[in-house]
């Protein structure tokens, strides 16, 4: 996901804990959230009142031509604006979020995108994410006001109050009265905190308010950061767009990988072998009557080669897609698989019953490779392969008991094969230290 | 005849090697990539002693697309003398095109299949080896049928394209005649009836026709 839509973003303390809670206080956390909402008003205060006038002066100047290009420069600026709060949000929340999705002009009538400044402006007043930038304007004006001051008074009563023994004496030097008064009237008659019970007691409040001050801010700061992600970032919509145009292109990339690989092993494998084998017989024919026993030999490699020939085929067939997953399932097929495996391979398949054909096939081609890859790299004795269903997913566990070390980093197999399962939504979880054992996990949708 | 096999394949080059060796022809070098071809008849000619012909497959080591093409075709320009078979487990109009411009002396294109008719295929590696042609008879369809000029063509009878068809596969009157099983004098007279509807003047070279031909068909 280009955005992480959670309240807490990347950074979260770990939270239950009394003294991460006593500590929290004085964490960098909590200062930057505390800056964060300072900044707030002054920003907030210059994007409504930004977007309030140029909205209202282009709504004013729509009489004339005038207003819609105002209009379109209003939420230009509001989309600048906008990447400025991005910025301040991923600098003191540590909140990624996505620049919005760009504004593009529509096709024309030749399926070009249409240019100019007329284009742009309408692209603009068009495009969801800008409106959704003025409506972030209007609405944190309000929220930035409440949080600037509930946090200004939170951070000034309990710093104050804690403490206070330490500054009381002021009271005395320079304020004619013993303490802070709590209430008092004009009678002369008066409370203040001056005992030594009730300073202990107002300090203690004060710790209170500091220990309760970091949840508050969080609480406070949890609602900017649903503004900022769900109005400054790109729609949901754009942003599955996004994904799936990526996963397209990784399907479609892997279906061509795919169709020269079985071009590649049909031209080098079968096929070559029938040119020769056309070759004997044809020397064969040739030699039929001047010399017998020659074209007899010849026959007898042509024979063996028609044999190796289907051999090719058939291993081609079983690549391109076994028979026996079709005809059987998952659990045959890949019992099939392990006993071709050079390692010895335990097989525990538990699905109640046959999930897609096409998920089938993914596990399938995940399980091979996967073998391969320990019959090749691994160095392993024994290998283990679970298939499990867990609510709506099919899970895959290959595990082995070779050297380890193995990784997703890019160009490899796994990452490979990572890609080939985020283009169906699955996802492939490597745990393999050096020196092993290693551990493959694959999950995909049950479909 | 002597012969050079560029072949990725062992198991087709040792059977080219033997068909060849088999018909007393000497095969003295077999390599399995495009640049080992160049290399070795670029010695060979260092040498003085260039083979009459190469055969080359299109597919090799190390981009398995069009090697074999490039390097006949870069053979053919360094080395006029020499004559270049290619084999194709596919047949591309466009391979024949590159292959052919310039000259048609010495050039072959032959599906890979066509080496199970040993006698036919020895043959033709022999009329190239000669500074002859020998064109696929796919490759030639396709000339055909992309040809511009079908107004011109529609106007031969079945027998004169048929005739048209095994002249652009580089075969002689006489071969042609034996095909046909007609007599070579019908032969000749279709051949010059052709020459005359297409508007082309006859001309007694082998080659020369068939690039004559093609030129005609491809401009």
């Amino acid at each position: 996901m280009a955005t992480a839509y959670g309240p807490y973003g990347p950074g979260a303390e770990p939270r239950g804990s009394f003294a991460a809670a006593l500590r929290a206080p004085f964490g960098g956390r909590v200062w930057r959230e505390f800056l964060y909402l300072l900044v707030s008003l002054p920003m907030a205060i210059l994007f409504f009142v930004y977007t309030v006038t140029m909205i209202a002066l282009g709504a004013g100047l729509l009489i004339t031509f005038l207003g819609i290009p105002v209009l379109g420069l209003a939420l230009a600026g509001c989309r600048g604006l906008g990447s400025v709060e991005r910025a301040r949000a991923r600098a003191l929340l540590g909140l990624e979020v996505a620049a919005p999705e760009p504004v593009r002009p529509r096709s024309g009538k030749d399926g070009r995108p249409r240019t100019g400044p007329l284009a742009w402006v309408g692209a603009m007043l068009k495009s969801g994410a800008s409106w959704r930038h003025a409506l972030y304007a209007l609405l944190h004006l309000p929220w930035a006001i409440f949080g600037f001051v509930v946090a200004i008074v939170l951070f000034c009563c309990g710093w104050g109050l804690a403490t206070y023994p330490l500054w009381r004496w002021t009271f005395s030097a320079f304020g004619e009265q013993p303490g802070i008064q709590v209430w008092g009237d004009h009678n002369g008659s008066a409370f203040y905190l001056d005992s030594p019970l009730e300073i202990t007691a107002t300090c203690a409040v004060g710790v209170v308010v500091l220990l309760l001050t970091p949840p508050t801010i969080r609480g406070l700061t949890a609602v900017d950061r649903l503004m900022v992600s769900g109005l400054l970032g790109p729609s949901r919509l754009a942003t599955r767009v996004w994904e799936l145009e990526s996963d397209r292109g990784t399907v479609v990339d892997t279906a061509a990988a795919d169709l020269r690989r079985i071009e590649r092993d049909l031209h080098d494998g079968a096929q070559a072998r029938l040119v020769a084998l056309a070759m004997d017989l044809g020397l064969a024919k040739e030699k039929l009557e001047e010399d017998p026993e020659a074209a007899a030999r010849m026959v007898d490699e042509a024979h063996g080669e028609v044999k190796l020939a289907l051999q090719e085929l058939r291993d081609l067939a079983r690549g391109i897609h076994p028979a026996i997953l079709t005809d059987r399932g998952l659990g045959p097929a890949l019992s099939a698989l392990a006993a071709r495996c050079t390692v010895p391979v335990t097989v525990t398949v538990d699905l109640p019953h046959r999930p897609a054909a096409a998920i089938e096939g993914i596990a399938y081609f995940t399980v091979s490779e996967l073998l391969q890859n320990i019959s090749k790299h691994s160095g392993a004795r024994n290998a283990g392969l679970d298939v499990w269903r867990a609510e709506d997913r099919v899970m895959l566990q290959v595990t082995d008991d070779g050297r380890g070390g193995a990784n997703t980093s890019a160009g490899s197999g796994l990452a490979g094969l990572a890609e080939r399962l985020d283009a169906v939504d699955g996802i492939l979880i490597v745990h393999s230290p050096p020196g092993g054992p290693t551990t493959v996990t694959a999950e995909l949708p049950w479909r | 005849m002597r012969v050079v096999i560029a072949e990725d394949s062992v198991l087709l080059r040792e059977g080219l090697t033997r068909l060849l060796t088999d018909r007393g022809h000497e095969v003295i070098a077999g390599v399995g990539d495009a640049d080992a071809l160049i290399k070795t008849i670029r010695e060979l000619a260092d040498d003085g002693a260039l083979p009459d012909v190469v055969v080359a497959d299109v597919r090799m080591p190390p981009t398995h697309t069009d090697e074999g093409v490039r390097a006949a075709v870069r053979l053919r320009r360094d080395h006029p003398g020499l004559g270049v078979l290619v084999l194709s487990q596919y047949v591309e109009e466009q391979y024949a095109t590159e292959l052919l411009a310039g000259s048609s002396r010495g050039v072959g294109y032959l599906l890979k299949d066509r080496v199970a008719e040993v006698r036919e295929f020895v043959d033709a590696v022999v009329r190239v080896a000669e500074g002859g042609t020998a064109l696929d008879p796919e490759v030639v369809a396709q000339l055909l049928g992309r040809s511009r000029k079908q107004d011109v063509l529609a106007g031969l009878t079945p027998r004169e394209r048929e005739v048209l068809g095994l002249m652009a596969e580089g075969r002689t009157n006489s071969a042609i005649a034996r095909q046909l099983v007609v007599s070579d004098g019908a032969v000749e007279k279709h051949v010059s009836n052709i020459f005359l509807k297409l508007g082309l003047s006859p001309s007694d070279g082998d080659h020369r026709r068939v690039l004559a031909v093609l030129t005609y068909l491809n401009s």
